[in-house]
């Protein structure tokens, strides 16, 4: 199965009718499940993965995933619309995220997930591994464990800007109104953590 | 900060990008997030149902559970009642009062008096205002004038020992 939509960075925010979102939140708020689970359907290979991409492990995501979409419905009475229902249900599951990630600090486990059949065909990777691996299928997983390493070595607040931007495709504003933070930060954040990931990945990254 | 000196490192990121979990979980997904919330609903209305139907008893020392100062309030005022209560019975606010005008507040009863030390106006009248079941036992005068006989005095001699 393919996470086309974390695979398509352009196209995160729902434009697809606003108003029916707010009908379906209203609805939800009234205690109507059928809605709430065509919210859930709709955000939830979002907020997995990016759950996923934090944590690096499925069941912790699939875990904290699923206790973010209770969460939001327990807490959707207090859902006024100050923000879209989007961006207030990704603030819950990264604060979520993030708190588990603090109290986890020193049992780094990885469960990866498996590397869709996309994957052999992106020209980039293929490049990126080709020289390092006679082997294809070994070089890319040898590659993601690697890259999962190096991402779980950051900090939480720069991994999750790195995985916002340049996993998932959020523009700066965006990942500002998820954490809370002005746009400033979120430069110096990913720029921090891009010059960090550089250094602990050099041998995999060579001037194209 | 020149994104382009990153370029290499973002390709190299999109590889999670293709990072995918089981084949068909996203189909089970919602149903699950679905399951757990409604089994919470349930269990929430299972707590209230406990709740009202255990009896006023059990929910009064809840309430001492959830709210120590309660307790706390609660035995202070039994232990003020109480003292106040020991304090009252050692302390009588009004002594026994005379049963009869003019007697003596000590004696009691008519069994205990002798018929000189009855007041002599009410024994003449014969009449017993009281409402104590006890006065209706004891002499009263004869309503025609003849004097009641037992108050006649005895003359006792101890036999010789």
């Amino acid at each position: 199965m393919i996470m086309a939509e974390s695979a398509e960075p352009a196209d995160l925010e729902p434009a697809a009718a606003p108003v029916a979102e707010m009908d379906l939140v209203r609805r939800a708020q009234r205690g109507d499940l059928e809605a709430y689970d065509e919210l859930i359907q709709r955000y939830q290979q979002r907020i997995y993965a990016t759950v996923y991409h934090m944590t690096s492990n499925h069941e912790d995501a699939n875990d904290l995933a699923q206790d973010s979409f209770i969460k939001a419905f327990q807490a959707l009475k207090s859902f006024k619309g100050g923000s879209s229902f989007y961006t207030w249900l990704y603030r819950i599951a990264v604060n979520k995220t993030i708190n588990f990630l603090k109290q986890r600090k020193n049992r780094i486990h990885m469960s990866l997930n498996d590397l869709d059949f996309n994957t052999e065909n992106n020209p980039d990777l293929v490049a990126l591994i080709s020289e390092k691996t006679p082997r294809r299928d070994a070089g890319l997983k040898e590659l993601q464990e690697k890259l999962n390493a190096a991402l779980l070595k950051l900090s939480e607040p720069h991994r999750l800007v790195v995985v916002l931007h340049d996993v998932q495709g959020h523009s700066h504003e965006e990942i500002a109104e998820i954490m809370d933070c002005n746009i400033g930060t979120v430069r110096s954040r990913l720029f921090y953590a891009r010059q960090q990931l550089q250094s602990l990945l050099t041998d995999y990254l060579k001037p194209t | 900060m020149n994104e382009d000196n990153f370029d290499t490192l973002r390709r190299l990121l999109e590889l999670k990008r293709h990072e995918v979990p089981p084949p068909g979980y996203f189909n089970r997904f919602s149903s699950q997030v679905l399951v757990r919330i409604r089994a919470g609903e349930a269990g929430e209305a299972r707590a209230a149902e406990r709740v009202l139907a255990t009896s006023w008893w059990s929910n009064f020392f809840q309430l001492f559970e959830l709210k120590p100062a309660f307790a706390g309030a609660f035995a202070s005022a039994l232990c003020l009642l109480l003292v106040f209560g020991i304090v009252y019975a050692d302390r009588p606010e009004s002594g026994p009062q005379p049963f009869l005008p003019g007697t003596d507040p000590t004696v009691t009863s008519f069994a205990a008096m002798t018929p000189a030390a009855m007041p002599s106006a009410t024994y003449d009248a014969g009449v017993m205002a009281s409402n104590n079941p006890a006065a209706s036992l004891q002499p009263v005068a004869s309503l025609f004038g003849s004097e009641n006989p037992l108050a006649q005095p005895v003359s006792f001699s101890p036999s010789g020992n």
